[in-house]
Parts: C-alpha cells; structure tokens; sequence
C-alpha cells in the first residue's frame, strides 16, 4: 500500500515534526476531548501514520542487490598453513583440484577394471541422450583453476572411458556432477493448431523464410496434391524442375504426395529462394496433420531431414581490399 | 560393449573438433572460412528408408544415433537435394563441378542430355547386335556413368614435396574423396579441351564416359601416365612423412 517514497527522510521528519505537535498539543492539554495519557500517545503517532506513507520501512522496496557470489569472483583461501607446509599433497603441481580430480577419478577406473566382468550383461545405461559433458569454462568455474584444452580434454576422455565399464550407481553419481542438461530440439517446434473452413475441412497454416523469400502456406487436409502459388499453378510458376522438387520434398519424406492441396503465397527473394521458402512452411503446416496419427516419429524424422530449420545463409558481403566476399584481387609481385 | 567403446571413440573425435572450435570463437581471433550456422549443428541425413525402420530393425549404433539426432541442431537440408529416388550424389556432385558461373539450369540439363545420348548410342548397338552380344551391352545410363567413373580413379597420386630447395613429385595413396574428385575434375578438363569446336558437351561427354566405361579413351590413359609417373618416383617415397 505505502509507495516508496524517494525523499523519505523529509516524509520522516515530517511525521516527527507532526508527532512532536501531537505530543506538544497532548502535554499543553489543547485537545480537551481527548483523553491523552502516557499510554496512549505512542497510538496516536501509529494512528496519524497512514497520513505520511514512506518506502524506508517498507520491505518490497528495498534495494536488490547481486548475491555475492556473484560479484566477488571464487577464490581460494590460503593453501598453506602457519608453518608454511600446504594443506593439500598435490599443491606443488601447480593446479591442485585438476590433478586430484583426475586423481580420484582414475582411482575409480582401476577399481573398476578390477572388479569387472570379462563378459558383462546388458546393464542399463544411464540416458546420455539428453545431456552433454561440462565445457571448459564450467569445469574451471568448478575447480576454480585455469586449465588448458589438453588438460580438460583428458579429464572428459578419461570419463567417456569410465562409462565404457560396468559402473554402479556411485560412480554413476560422480559422473552425473560432470553432466548438464541439453533441451529436445524436436520438441521446440511449435505446431500449429488446426483450424476449419466453411465446408469442415481442415487446414492448417504457416510461414517459412529463405533469404529475402517470405512465404505463408495453407495446407489443407484433404486433396489431390495441386499446388497453387500466388493464384497460378506451381507447374508455371516454377519452370524449372529443381524447385519443383523442393516443394514435392516434404510430402514425399512423408509418402503423402497426392493427398494434400496447398494454397501459398510468396515474395522477394529469387526463384530458387522462393521455392524454399514454401518448402519450410509446407513442412512446418504439415507437422500439425502428423501429430493427429500415433506415428510421431515422421515428425521427429522431419528434423533430422532438416525440412524444420529455417536456412541462415545468406549472401556474404564483399569486403574492401578484396574483388569480392572471398575473391582477391590479383597478386603482382611488383 | 563395442558399442559403446566406440561411441566414446566418436565423442573424442568431436570433443577435439569442439574445443577446436571453442578456440576459434574467441574474439580477436577471426576465422577465414565461417558459416551462418554455428559449430553445435550438424549435417541433415535425407534417407526416407532410414527414417522409416522399425525399432526392432535399429542396432544399438543406430538408436543412439537417433535419439541423439533430437537433441542436436540440424543444419536446413540443402536446394538441390531430395529424397527421390531420382537423386543421385555421384550425378549432383558431377553437375555442381560441371557448372560455370553458377548456371545450374545449364549444367542439369546438359547433364540429362548426356544420360540421353549415353542411352541412345546404347541402345543403337543393342538393337544393331546379335543375340549373344546383347546380353553384354549395358544400357542403363547411370551404370554406364558410375563404371566409368571408377575406371578412371587413380590409386595412387604425386604431391610436390619441398627438400633440399627442390620440389619433388613423390607418390602418395590418395583418399577415397581426393580419387573420386580426380576422376570428375579429369573427365570435365578432357571433354572441356580437348574438342574439336563444333562439338556439344553432351555429345563429347557422353562419348568419353562411353570409352571409360570400356576401359579405353585419353582419361584412362592419363590415369596410366599418373601411375607411371608415380612407379618412375618410387625412389621418392621416402620422403613421405605422413
């Protein structure tokens, strides 16, 4: 309720100056009717108080500030006690938790080699799918050492070589501290609701981009495969076969090629730029017709294809000094 | 088991490649060769029979390879690739090499008049031929081409090598990828020059690829003169140290 006050002091003051006639008013006995009394005049001070809102006391408006870990980078303690010996048996290497770390880890490997199974049964292995190995950095913020690429590079060969041998679930702890998480680009996609027409058909629509190319697609359910592109037949408005192709692409990744009838539009861009434009957004609009079947996997076999990705290439500027964006110019010796 | 040690052989190989190109994203350190798409996508894979196996049918390298395919970027497949059945790499990279200016109009369909003639000539002799003979002669047009091709890859090659102040031509096993090249790049150079003007592209090509195919013509035999050259330097091959 109470705003933050930006000159609160003087809101403060204020009161306290106000308080303060209060009190003078109650101690010369101004205010007959009121019987004031020693109890009573601290309430008086709470009862003017919604009079003088003020942001100082109040606790949403107090600065936020970083953590500290945040602002202080980790740094070590001192490594060495008061007789001057380290602390840790590896100090004298240099990069101390490095050399421990590969330390304990290849402790383990022998242990497991030791103990291993010449023919090992079909254990289940833990779900690397959806994770990747700590980088460089995230290894060094956790060491709080400087390492080289050799160096990590060895540690994250050594692990890949533990996950080789039949390991248990503490060693599947350990290396779980080296993994993090990585997102299902598959199920990034956003699809499309379906939508109706007048007569109850179902269609579906998107857009798709390649270079200066837009184009909005409008697939509908149930058709024989004419394609019509800015109102004239794709047999005209694509001449040439390549681009032809392009757009058959996606239904025929999906065996769907006369079932369809697409309905496009598209500008900028040039005639092979256009004809992959309206092949991304078919194949964006046909996810959505997809999912309705129990067969998911065509849409997870679309992004492998690369049929989702919208393509980044675009021309490559020139550059001064050179003829083109990679030419030179030509090299005379004198 | 196997599986997985060699699971972790292919990781290490990308690890490699991965803090290399960590290095290069460094600023102040600018590559020479970049793309849009950054060093985390991967290349698409447009094999419809592939896509469609059961998961009974998949081994065990090819599961991983799956599912880690739904983690990874992939990179948008490329305008002149599909799925049909009509796709050829073997043809696509002959065209994209025989292609000046970037006229790709031009150079796939001088490419479909070459098949054409390729399978007319077949088919004269076929039909000119007796019974026994016709049996021999090969009329598919994309054999004849993929043949023709593998007669004329090299095995071995030369690469000028710089001792003493001299460069010396020292015979070295080619790649799989630097052979194939070299048998496209010979072919193209032959039926670029060596023509009388008058004569089309299609019509020479188609007649080249004819002779390769029969293990005669001058790509062949400047695939022999390589591999005499290379006997000729077999003294050099020392100096090879890789």
């Amino acid at each position: 309720m109470a705003a933050p006050c930006v000159s609160c002091c003087r809101g403060l003051s204020y009161r306290l100056f106000l308080g303060l006639r209060v009190n003078f008013a109650q101690t010369q006995g101004y205010w007959q009717t009121l019987p004031v009394d020693a109890q009573t005049a601290p309430e008086s001070q709470r009862a003017i108080a919604y009079l003088f809102p003020s942001g100082l006391f109040e606790k949403r408006a107090r600065p936020i500030m970083k953590h500290p870990e945040q602002i202080f980078p980790k740094q070590r303690a001192i490594q060495w006690g008061e007789d001057g010996r380290p602390f840790h048996f590896l100090f004298y290497t240099g990069k101390q938790s490095y050399y421990s770390l590969m330390h304990d880890t290849y402790g383990k490997l022998l242990q497991l080699e030791k103990h291993n199974d010449p023919f090992p049964q079909k254990t289940e292995s833990m779900n690397l799918i959806g994770s990747r190995w700590l980088i460089k950095e995230e290894l060094e913020e956790m060491l709080v050492e400087k390492l080289s690429d050799q160096d990590y590079m060895q540690f994250i060969r050594l692990l890949e070589k533990l996950l080789t041998l039949q390991y248990g679930p503490a060693e599947e702890e350990f290396i779980q501290r080296f993994r993090r998480s990585v997102t299902i680009q598959s199920q990034k996609q956003l699809i499309e609701p379906l939508q109706y027409d007048e007569q109850g058909m179902a269609f579906s629509t998107s857009e798709g981009r390649r270079k200066s190319a837009r184009a909005e697609a409008v697939v509908y359910e149930r058709g024989s495969g004419k394609i019509r592109v800015n109102g004239i037949d794709y047999l005209q408005y694509f001449p040439i076969t390549q681009d032809r192709e392009q757009l058959m692409f996606p239904f025929h990744y999906l065996d769907r090629l006369g079932k369809h009838d697409v309905i496009c539009t598209v500008s900028g861009g040039g005639r092979s730029a256009q004809a992959g434009a309206i092949r991304l957004a078919m194949a964006k609009a046909l996810c959505s017709f997809i999912t309705e079947d129990e067969v998911e996997w065509m849409r997870q076999g679309m992004h492998p294809a690369g049929l989702l990705t919208s393509d980044p290439r675009v021309r490559e500027r020139k550059k001064p000094g050179q003829e083109g964006a990679r030419r030179k110019f030509t090299w005379k010796k004198r | 088991m196997a599986a997985r040690a060699l699971r972790a052989a292919r990781r290490c190989s990308e690890l490699a490649g991965a803090v290399n190109r960590a290095v290069w994203r460094l600023p102040g350190l600018t590559q020479v060769r970049w793309s849009r798409y950054g060093p985390e996508f991967r290349d698409p894979l447009i094999d419809k029979e592939h896509c469609r196996k059961p998961a009974a049918e998949l081994t065990e390298e090819e599961k991983y390879d799956q599912d880690l395919r739904k983690t990874q970027l992939i990179k948008a497949a490329p305008a002149a690739q599909t799925c049909s059945v009509f796709a050829d790499p073997v043809i696509s990279k002959f065209t994209n090499m025989m292609m000046k200016g970037g006229n790709k109009v031009l150079a796939r369909s001088l490419m479909a008049q070459t098949l054409e003639a390729v399978k007319r000539k077949q088919f004269e002799k076929y039909h000119a031929a007796s019974a026994e003979e016709q049996a021999t002669i090969e009329r598919n047009p994309y054999t004849i081409f993929h043949q023709a091709l593998k007669n004329c890859e090299p095995v071995i090659g030369l690469v000028p090598i710089l001792k003493g102040g001299h460069f010396y031509q020292v015979p070295v096993p080619l790649s799989d990828r630097r052979r194939r090249f070299l048998a496209m790049k010979w072919m193209i150079k032959e039926c670029r020059e060596n023509k009388p003007r008058q004569t089309l592209m299609p019509e020479k090509l188609s007649h080249e690829l004819l002779e390769a195919f029969a293990n005669k013509g001058p790509v062949i035999k400047r695939k022999h003169d390589m591999h005499k050259m290379a006997e000729a330097n077999r003294a050099l091959a020392h100096y090879r140290w890789w």
